[in-house]
C-alpha cells in the first residue's frame, strides 16, 4: 500500500520480486548498463580545459571502453555462462541443500549432448548439425534426464554420503568420455571436438537467420562477434535468473527450502521427498546442461576432460563466497571467482613492467624470475615447484578464501550485504 | 471470513434516527468499493469493503431477527477485536437491540456475573477458550441466553448443545431470513429511535461490581460530532477522512476504543486495521503505520520504555547519534511544552537537523511516522513521557471523559496544549468544577441514560440540577484548561491532614522504564508509602546487562541491586514533590498483577481495595 511497504494485502504483493518502484529502477538501470557494457560509448573528445596537466585528461577522452573489445568481453561473457550454471547449483546446493560434486558431470553432459546435435560429423565424430534451437534445450533436457536418474540416490544418501556418490558421477563422466561411443561424441582424449557456432538458423540452410559468429550490423550497430556473443549470453543469464528467482518462491521452491532444513520434518508435514529432490536434481542439471552447451561454444572447441572436479570444485566455492541459498550470491560469486584472477593475473604483469620507484620496489620483493632472489611469486607462466606461479597462487587464494568464509561469513558475499543493510534498516537500534 | 456470495444492493430505506447502523448502510450506497476494514490473516491484511461489510452486517441482522431477537434486547459479545465484533455491533444497533462488550480476559466468574445482570439473550464467543468460560457459568443464572455463537470453529466438533451455532450457520439463517422478509431489518432501522440504547459499557470496576452504563444513539452521535469532527482537534485541521488508517487493538467493549475505531470509521470513512493481538501491536503499528493512534498511558510509556531500553543496547556508534537525538528531543520537547505544543525557531532548527538522522527512523520504528493525530486517555499519563514523544516529533494530545459522558468532556487543542492538563472543554457542552468538592461536572447531550437496572447508583451519579458527578477532582489552570488531580475516592488523607493525590506520585515513578505498577498508599497514616512492581522485561534486560543472576520475577524483586534501581527512581520522584508527599518507604510487589488474579481491572488499572487486601502484610510492615 502507498507509503505502507509493510502493509500487505495480498500474497502477490508480497513475494514481489522488487517491490518499490526505487527496486524497480534501479534494477532497470542495472540491466540496461549490462546491456550497454561491451559497446563503446564517446564522451569527451576534446582536451579538457584546466584539467590539461593531469596526465589523463591531457588528450581528453575519446570513449568511455567499459570492456574493450578483447579479452575482457570474453571473461565477462564466461561469467555470464559460469553464472547459469551457478544458479542451478545454488538451486540444488543452497535451497535444496542436496550437496553436489557433480555439477560438472551434468554440464558435461549437456556439452557432449549440444555437440552430438548441433555438431557438423566427420569420420572421427558423430554430429547431426541440428540448429541451436534443438541443440540448446536439448543440452538442458538430456542432462535434466540423466539428474532424474541420478536423483533417488539423494533419497537415500545426504551430507558428506551423497557428496561423494555426486564426486564418483564426475570420473564416470571421464571414463564415458573415454569409451568408444564416448571418443564418437566428444573427440578423442584430449584432442577433443571442433563445437558449432551460435548461429541461429531456422534449420540447415546456409545463411543463418541471425549471424552469430562474424562482426555485422545489428540494428543500427556494428557489433562484433564477441558483442554479439555477449549480448546472446546476456539475455539468457536473465532469463535464468528470473527463472531462478522465480522457482525459488513457488511451490516447489519452498518445498526444496523444507527439504533443506529438515527432510524428515518436511515429509511429516506433507512435502514429497523423493519428488522435491527428483525436480530439484532435474532443474539444476538442466541449468548445467545449458550452461556446459554454452561454455564450450565459448571457447569453440569441446574437451571432455574439462568437466573433472575441479570445475566442481570451483562451483562449490562460488557458492561458498557468494552466499549459498541466493540467487544474488551464485551471481555475485560467480563474478568474483572468476574475475579474482584475472585481477591478479593482470597486477602481476603490471608489476613485472614496473621498474624502479615503488612499484618496482615491490615488484622486487614479491616477484622472482627463477631461483635465487626473495620473491614468492614466479613471474613466469610455467613454474614447477618454489616460487608458485599466478595460477597456483590462485588456487591458494580460494582455498583460503573458502575457508575465511565458512569459519567468519557463512552467508558469503550476500551474507555482507545483508549485515550492511541490516545495519541501517535497524537504525538508530541495533534490533 | 468467506466472502459473501449473492449481494444485494443494500435496501434503501429513509426515516428513523441516526444510528451507527444508518451510518453504515450510507458508507456502503454512497463508496462501496471503499475499504472498510483489513484483518489479517495467514500474514496476509485480508480486505473488507464496504460493500462486503455491509452485506455481512446485514445478514447478520437478518439472522438476529430469525433468533428473536426484539427491540431492547441485549445481545454479548466475547471476542478480540476482530470484523465480526464490529459487524455485529453494528448489526445489534440495526435492529434497535443493545451491544454488551465483555473483555476477552474476563474469567468465567465476570462473564456470568455480566450475562445475568445484562439479561443477553444472545452470546458471541470468539473461540472454544471464550465458550468455555460460557459453559462454566452457573447455568440457571443464565438461562436466558438462548443461544451462542462462535467465530473460530476449531476444537467444536465434540461439543453437544444446541445452544451453539457456527459463523456461517448464522449468517446463513440471516440469508434464508432475508429471502423471507426482505424489509425487515429496514423496517427496524427505519423506526430507530435517537434514545434506543444502543450499547451497554460495563465500568472497570475498580470499587464493588461493574455497572453497565446505558448509551443512547443520541449520545454516539453527540461524540461523533464533538470528539471525531471536531476539526479543531487535528493539528493539520482535516477530521478524519478516507484516506485515514486505524489500528484497531484496545478492547473494543471500552469506550474509548469504540470512540476512535468503529465511531470514527463511521463518521469520516478511516480504514479500521485489526491488529492480530495485543502482543503483536508493536509490529502491527509498525506495518500499518496509523494516521490516527489512540493509546492509554500504558502503551505509551510501553513504546517510550521500549525505545530507551533498545537505544541502551544500541552498538557504540548508533548509540552516539541516539543520545544527540535524545537529548535533542529533551531540549525540542521543553521547547515545545513551553509554547503551548507550538514550535519555536530554534526547536524547529533542531528538529530539521535530527528529523533525517534519528527522530524520522524512531518514528518508522515506533510506527507513527505517518501519524497526524495521537491521543492519550482513559487513564492520566506522566508529562515526561508526553514530552518525550513532542520532542521525537510525534505530538500526542491528551484528552479526558469517561463512559458516562460519552468521553465528552475536554480535549487538548493542537497549539494550545498545556502539559499536566487534560485541555478545554468541547465548544458548546456544559462543564464546571464543583466549588465545594472541586468534582468536574459535565452536562451535554452525551450524558448517559443511567446504570442498567441500578436506579439507586445512577440516582447517586447526577447531582439534583442533572449534572453527571464524574468523580474526579480537578481544577482550573489559567482558566481555560482542566488539570485532574485525581480521582475523588482515591484522595489521600495523611494522619497529619494533608490532602494528597496518589496517582501524580504514582505516575511519575510510571514514567521510569523499569516501574510498571506503583500504589502510594497513606490515607490515615503518618506518611507516604509505596508498593512497587517492576516491569520485567526491562528490568530483566537491565540485569542481564548488569549481570545479575535470576530466576522469576520474584527472585528478581528481591535483588538488591534492583531494590537500589527502584530507590533510585524513588528518590528521583521524591525530588519532584513536596515533603509531605515524599515515598518514605516502598515494598516490592512479589508477583506480576493479572486481571484473571482480581488485582487489575480489565482496562489494567489497579483495583486498590484487592490490592491492599491481598498485600496487606506487606503495608503493615512498612508503618
Amino acid at each position: 500500500m502507498y507509503r505502507r511497504p509493510k502493509l500487505y494485502t495480498s500474497y502477490e504483493q508480497e513475494t514481489q520480486l522488487l517491490p518499490t518502484w526505487t527496486q524497480k529502477g534501479l534494477a532497470g538501470a542495472f540491466i540496461a548498463v549490462l546491456f550497454l557494457l561491451p559497446f563503446d560509448i564517446p564522451v569527451i573528445t576534446d582536451p579538457i580545459p584546466g584539467l590539461g596537466w593531469l596526465p589523463i585528461f591531457g588528450d581528453g577522452i575519446p570513449v568511455v571502453r567499459f570492456l574493450g573489445d578483447g579479452e575482457w568481453i570474453r571473461v565477462t561473457s564466461q561469467v555470464l555462462v559460469l553464472a547459469i550454471a551457478a544458479l542451478g547449483l545454488n538451486l540444488l546446493s543452497g535451497v535444496a541443500g542436496q550437496v553436489s560434486l557433480g555439477h560438472a558431470f551434468f554440464m558435461g553432459v549437456g556439452a557432449c549432448t549440444a555437440a552430438y546435435l548441433g555438431g557438423h560429423a566427420d569420420s572421427q565424430v558423430w554430429g547431426h548439425s541440428l540448429p541451436i534451437w534443438i541443440w540448446l534445450p536439448g543440452a538442458g533436457i538430456a542432462a535434466a534426464l540423466v539428474g532424474i536418474i541420478v536423483s533417488p540416490v539423494a533419497v537415500r544418501v545426504r551430507g558428506i554420503y551423497l557428496a561423494i556418490v555426486t564426486l564418483g558421477l564426475v570420473f564416470v563422466g571421464i571414463h564415458l568420455g573415454n569409451m568408444s561411443f564416448g571418443r564418437k561424441i566428444a573427440g578423442p582424449p584430449s584432442l577433443g571436438r571442433e563445437f558449432q557456432d551460435l548461429d541461429i538458423r531456422l534449420w540447415k540452410e546456409e545463411t543463418p537467420l541471425i549471424n552469430m559468429s562474424d562482426d555485422g550490423r545489428w540494428l543500427f550497430f556494428d557489433v562484433t562477434e564477441e558483442q554479439k556473443r555477449y549480448l546472446f549470453f546476456l539475455v539468457l543469464a536473465i532469463g535464468f535468473t528470473v527463472l531462478a528467482k522465480n522457482l525459488v518462491r513457488t511451490r516447489t521452491g519452498r518445498a526444496w527450502q523444507a527439504i533443506r532444513d529438515r527432510d524428515i520434518a518436511a515429509e511429516v508435514m506433507g512435502v514429497p521427498d523423493f519428488k522435491s529432490k527428483l525436480e530439484a536434481f532435474a532443474i539444476s542439471s538442466f541449468f548445467a546442461g545449458i550452461a556446459g552447451a554454452l561454455v564450450v561454444s565459448l571457447s569453440g572447441h569441446l574437451l571432455s576432460d574439462e568437466f573433472n572436479l575441479f570445475f566442481s570444485v570451483e562451483f562449490i566455492a562460488i557458492l561458498l563466497i557468494g552466499g549459498a541459498g541466493t540467487t544474488s550470491g551464485a551471481l555475485i560469486g560467480t563474478f568474483f571467482v572468476i574475475m579474482i584472477p584475472r585481477f591478479v593475473e593482470e597486477f602481476t604483469r603490471w608489476l613485472a613492467d614496473a621498474e624502479g620507484g615503488v612499484s618496482g620496489a615491490v615488484a622486487n620483493a614479491i616477484l622472482t624470475g627463477g631461483e635465487g632472489d626473495f620473491g614468492f611469486v614466479s613471474s613466469g607462466i610455467e613454474s614447477q615447484g618454489w616460487p608458485l606461479s599466478v595460477a597456483d597462487w590462485n588456487v591458494v587464494l580460494f582455498g583460503v578464501l573458502i575457508i575465511v568464509f565458512l569459519i567468519f561469513e557463512p552467508l558469503g558475499l550476500f551474507g555482507i550485504w545483508i549485515k550492511v543493510r541490516n545495519y541501517w534498516k535497524g537504525w538508530p537500534f541495533s534490533y | 471470513m468467506a466472502v459473501v456470495e449473492d449481494r444485494v444492493s443494500p435496501t434503501p430505506t429513509t426515516g428513523g434516527a441516526t444510528t451507527v447502523a444508518s451510518l453504515a448502510r450510507d458508507w456502503a450506497q454512497r463508496d462501496p468499493g471503499h475499504i472498510a476494514f483489513r484483518e489479517k490473516s495467514y500474514g496476509i491484511w485480508e480486505e473488507f469493503t464496504w460493500e462486503e461489510a455491509w452485506e455481512l452486517i446485514e445478514l447478520s441482522a437478518h439472522a438476529l431477527l430469525e433468533l428473536g431477537v426484539d427491540v431492547a434486547d441485549r445481545v454479548s459479545i466475547h471476542a478480540e477485536d476482530r470484523p465480526e465484533w464490529v459487524i455485529v455491533d453494528i448489526a445489534t444497533v440495526a435492529i434497535r437491540a443493545t451491544t454488551v462488550g465483555m473483555y476477552p480476559t474476563n474469567p468465567a466468574a465476570e462473564v456470568e456475573y455480566t450475562l445475568s445482570d445484562s439479561g443477553a439473550v444472545i452470546h458471541i464467543g470468539e473461540d472454544q477458550e471464550q465458550v468455555d468460560k460460557v459453559f462454566d457459568c452457573d447455568q440457571d443464572k443464565i438461562s436466558q441466553v438462548r443461544k451462542v455463537i462462535y467465530l473460530e470453529p476449531r476444537g467444536f466438533s465434540e461439543y453437544d448443545d444446541d445452544r451453539l451455532i457456527f459463523w456461517e450457520a448464522f449468517l446463513e439463517m440471516g440469508r434464508k431470513h432475508r429471502a423471507a422478509n426482505p424489509g425487515a431489518v429496514a423496517d427496524r432501522m427505519a423506526a430507530a429511535q435517537d434514545d434506543d440504547v444502543m450499547t451497554f459499557v460495563y465500568t472497570s470496576g475498580t470499587t464493588g461490581p461493574p455497572k453497565g452504563a446505558m448509551l443512547t444513539n443520541r449520545n454516539s452521535m453527540f461524540a461523533i460530532e464533538k470528539i471525531i469532527a471536531e476539526s479543531r482537534a487535528m493539528p493539520d485541521g482535516k477530521p478524519p477522512n478516507k484516506s485515514d488508517q486505524i489500528l484497531t487493538y484496545l478492547p473494543l467493549c471500552h469506550v474509548a476504543e469504540r470512540i476512535f475505531s468503529t465511531w470514527t470509521m463511521l463518521a469520516g470513512g478511516p480504514t479500521l486495521n485489526f491488529a492480530e493481538s495485543i502482543e503483536t501491536v508493536a509490529m502491527n503499528l509498525r506495518e500499518v503505520q496509523p494516521t490516527l493512534f489512540f493509546a492509554v498511558p500504558r502503551i505509551w510509556e510501553r513504546v517510550h520504555a521500549g525505545v530507551l531500553i533498545r537505544g541502551g543496547d544500541s552498538s557504540f556508534f548508533k548509540k552516539m547519534w541516539l543520545n544527540m537525538g535524545m537529548k535533542a528531543a529533551d531540549r525540542i520537547g521543553k521547547a515545545k511544552v513551553a509554547n503551548g505544543g507550538n514550535h519555536t525557531t530554534s526547536s524547529r532548527i533542531q528538529h530539521a537537523i535530527f528529523y533525517p538522522l534519528v527522530f524520522r527512523a524512531l518514528q518508522e520504528r515506533v510506527g507513527l511516522r505517518h501519524c497526524r493525530r495521537a491521543a492519550s486517555g482513559a487513564a492520566p499519563i506522566a508529562p515526561e513521557v508526553l514530552q518525550f514523544f513532542m520532542g521525537i516529533g510525534i505530538e500526542v494530545f491528551e484528552l479526558y471523559g469517561m463512559t458516562e459522558n460519552s468521553a465528552v468532556a475536554t480535549v487538548n487543542y493542537p497549539g494550545r496544549l498545556k502539559l499536566g492538563t487534560v485541555g478545554e472543554a468541547y465548544d458548546g457542552i456544559g462543564l464546571r468544577i464543583d466549588e465545594e468538592t472541586g468534582e468536574i461536572q459535565t452536562k451535554h447531550e452525551g450524558n448517559f441514560l443511567g446504570y442498567w437496572q441500578k436506579p439507586e447508583k445512577t440516582a447517586e451519579t447526577f447531582t439534583e440540577d442533572g449534572w453527571l458527578k464524574t468523580g474526579d477532582v480537578g481544577e482550573w489552570v489559567d482558566g481555560t484548561h482542566v488539570k485532574i488531580v485525581d480521582r475523588m475516592k482515591d484522595i489521600i488523607i495523611t494522619s497529619g491532614g494533608k490532602n494528597i493525590s496518589p496517582s501524580e506520585i504514582e505516575n511519575s515513578l510510571k514514567a521510569s522504564p523499569f516501574i510498571k505498577e506503583a500504589m502510594v498508599i497513606g490515607d490515615g497514616r503518618k506518611y507516604l508509602t509505596a508498593l512497587v512492581g517492576i516491569e520485567l522485561d526491562t528490568v530483566g534486560n537491565w540485569a542481564l546487562r548488569k549481570n545479575i543472576p535470576y530466576t522469576t520475577y520474584r527472585d528478581l524483586t528481591e535483588k538488591a541491586e534492583v531494590l537500589e534501581l527502584v530507590q533510585k527512581v524513588v528518590d528521583e520522584t521524591n525530588e519532584k514533590f513536596a515533603r509531605v508527599e515524599g515515598i518514605k518507604k516502598f515494598a516490592m510487589i512479589p508477583k506480576e498483577l493479572d486481571h484473571e488474579d482480581g488485582e487489575l481491572t480489565a482496562t489494567q488499572k489497579l483495583k486498590r481495595s484487592a490490592m491492599t487486601d491481598l498485600f496487606g502484610d506487606l503495608v503493615e510492615s512498612m508503618y
